[in-house]
């Protein structure tokens, strides 16, 4: 691809420019985006017009979250953390995909739960901290179980709106070729569930970060929660955002991990836009 | 009009089919017969239950009166004999072409050497050697809709059922495919209903056609095209007869209400 497409003005590649015009340059709109917002924030620090006291700014930071790794502290509370974590994530998944399937195949099952589902689906689920806190505790069985309510409700939801979206010319395919319903399940219903699956688990790792935060707040203090609230009770408030920033790096990485699967499983989707 | 009924077993037989949607009524006193190898092209105006009539014949919905049976056995649900060629294709897309084309050969349970055996058969005769590995949104409609009868064919049916299978089609495909077809069921002769709303492939295809009242679908009148085996559809097209015909069923279709004119020497056996 030539790297000036974007300035191209001829007529016959006006197509394929439209589509650079709209590739190339998002790089260097996030970029220039980057540079404008951090190189403004640490210049505000730099300058002295950011009080260390209520906020801080990048360099800081940076040194904070190396301090921080260095001193093992980090290290030790996101091992505390990612416990409860992907403990909540590896319920959340296989119960998801289960009560979805069982929602969008059987509607007795549906009628049965939906209106938990969806009241759950609307209620923010930090209200359930305390009640959850007060049945099962506020030790790992108790932040789990946010981290899985957290996790569960956009799996099942689209999980459930995956099986109720198959294409019903094609069920009508399997019906004609006399298939059975578990090669039915196999060549049909898991194939058109995977796409609403990913986007479910994009969110739901999303959502599973915020729970274990919630949780590590709310409940018996512990791991990053714990690390970054200590110190902004200190008023160190570069040390407080240092676990912030892990944090984030480690929801950009979760949701990149759900692309990659969205790519491997659904080839025949990618090929299609190539 | 003439009976089809020549003495001979047909290998599917429609008696006093009556089908209701709600209170609906959308087929009313069905009798067909379908004999073996025999092409029947089913002709009408849309709404006359055309599509309705040949899931039935597939056994995919039940109907209300009367019954469908294949050699003489009723058919009360979807059965191996019959395999159905759908109007918008009906490929899984996320199955490679290959996968498509042995779908049916695989939930029969058929062994992997005899599934790729047959795959390959069937995925030359319908002249897409070499686009195996390709997904269907990679492929045209007219080669999609080959991939859909080889994947019919690959079955190995008794009986094709055709829902205006080259409807979606740009004309040239169409008539290119309407030629594979016929070339196709010279090479495998098999008993097809074929459903149109195109008066020219009614004819071009079918040895009988079937012409269709709507709402409720009923039988308006029915004769053997006499364009025989191994035709010329070039010739054909340009010949008198078809000519004649064509003008008679667009009149008949035209006027849905009066009473067809017989045409004594074309409308015979």
């Amino acid at each position: 691809m030539a790297t000036d497409a974007p300035t191209a003005t001829g007529v016959s590649t006006a197509e394929k420019a439209t589509w650079e015009r709209i590739k190339e340059p998002a790089v260097y709109v996030r970029l220039i985006s980057l540079f404008v917002v951090i190189g403004g924030w640490e210049l505000m620090g730099q300058t002295g017009n950011i009080d260390p006291v209520t906020f801080s700014y990048p360099s800081a930071i940076a040194v904070a979250f190396w301090d921080l790794i260095a001193s093992g502290k980090m290290t030790a509370a996101a091992y505390e953390s990612s416990q409860i974590l992907v403990a909540g994530l590896l319920i959340a998944i296989p119960l998801g995909i289960v009560l979805g399937i069982l929602m969008g195949r059987f509607r007795t099952f549906e009628y049965a739960v939906d209106t938990y589902v969806f009241a759950l689906y609307a209620t923010p689920v930090v209200a359930l901290a305390f009640p959850i806190a007060m049945v099962l505790g506020v030790d790992f069985v108790g932040k789990t179980t946010i981290v899985v309510f957290f996790a569960i409700m956009p799996i099942i939801v689209n999980v459930y709106h995956g099986v109720r979206n198959v294409d019903l010319s094609l069920l009508e395919v399997t019906r004609s070729f006399c298939s059975t319903e578990s090669q039915r399940w196999r060549d049909l219903i898991f194939p058109s569930v995977v796409p609403y699956l990913v986007a479910g688990l994009g969110l739901a790792c999303g959502r599973a970060l915020v729970g274990m935060v919630v949780a590590e707040f709310l409940m018996s203090i512990s791991g990053l929660g714990a690390l970054s609230q200590d110190y902004i009770a200190d008023l160190e408030l570069d040390k407080g955002l240092a676990p912030v920033v892990l944090l984030m790096i480690v929801g950009i990485a979760l949701t990149k991990v759900v692309n990659i699967c969205e790519t491997k499983f659904s080839s025949w989707r990618v090929r299609q836009e190539s | 009009m003439s009976s089809s009924d020549n003495g001979t077993n047909p290998t599917l037989r429609l008696q006093g089919v009556g089908k209701w949607f709600g209170s609906l009524q959308v087929l009313d006193e069905i009798d067909i017969d379908v004999k073996t190898q025999e092409i029947l092209t089913v002709l009408g105006p849309s709404g006359c239950g055309k599509t309705t009539l040949l899931r039935i014949v597939n056994g995919l919905i039940l109907c209300e009166r009367g019954e469908v049976s294949f050699k003489g056995e009723v058919v009360d649900g979807p059965r191996p004999e019959m395999a159905m060629v759908f109007q918008n294709f009906g490929l899984f897309p996320w199955k490679r072409l290959d996968q498509n084309i042995g779908y049916a050969l695989r939930i029969q349970g058929k062994d992997k050497n005899e599934i790729d055996r047959l795959v390959s058969h069937y995925t030359e005769l319908v002249g897409l050697g070499g686009f195996e590995a390709n997904y269907p949104s990679q492929l045209s409609g007219g080669m999609q809709q080959r991939a859909g009868l080889a994947r019919a064919l690959a079955a190995q049916p008794d009986v094709l059922l055709m829902d205006e299978p080259f409807g979606a089609l740009d004309a040239l495909t169409r008539e290119t495919l309407q030629e594979e077809l016929l070339r196709i069921n010279e090479a495998e002769p098999k008993a097809m209903i074929f459903i149109t709303h195109s008066i020219d492939e009614a004819l071009l295809l079918g040895d009988r056609v079937l012409v269709m009242t709507p709402r409720p679908g009923r039988i308006r009148f029915q004769f053997e095209t006499g364009f025989g085996r191994g035709r010329d559809l070039e010739k054909i097209r340009g010949g008198k007869r078809f000519q004649a015909l064509r003008h008679y069923l667009w009149e008949a279709m035209r006027n849905p209400e009066e009473e067809p004119e017989p045409i004594p020497d074309l409308v015979i056996e």
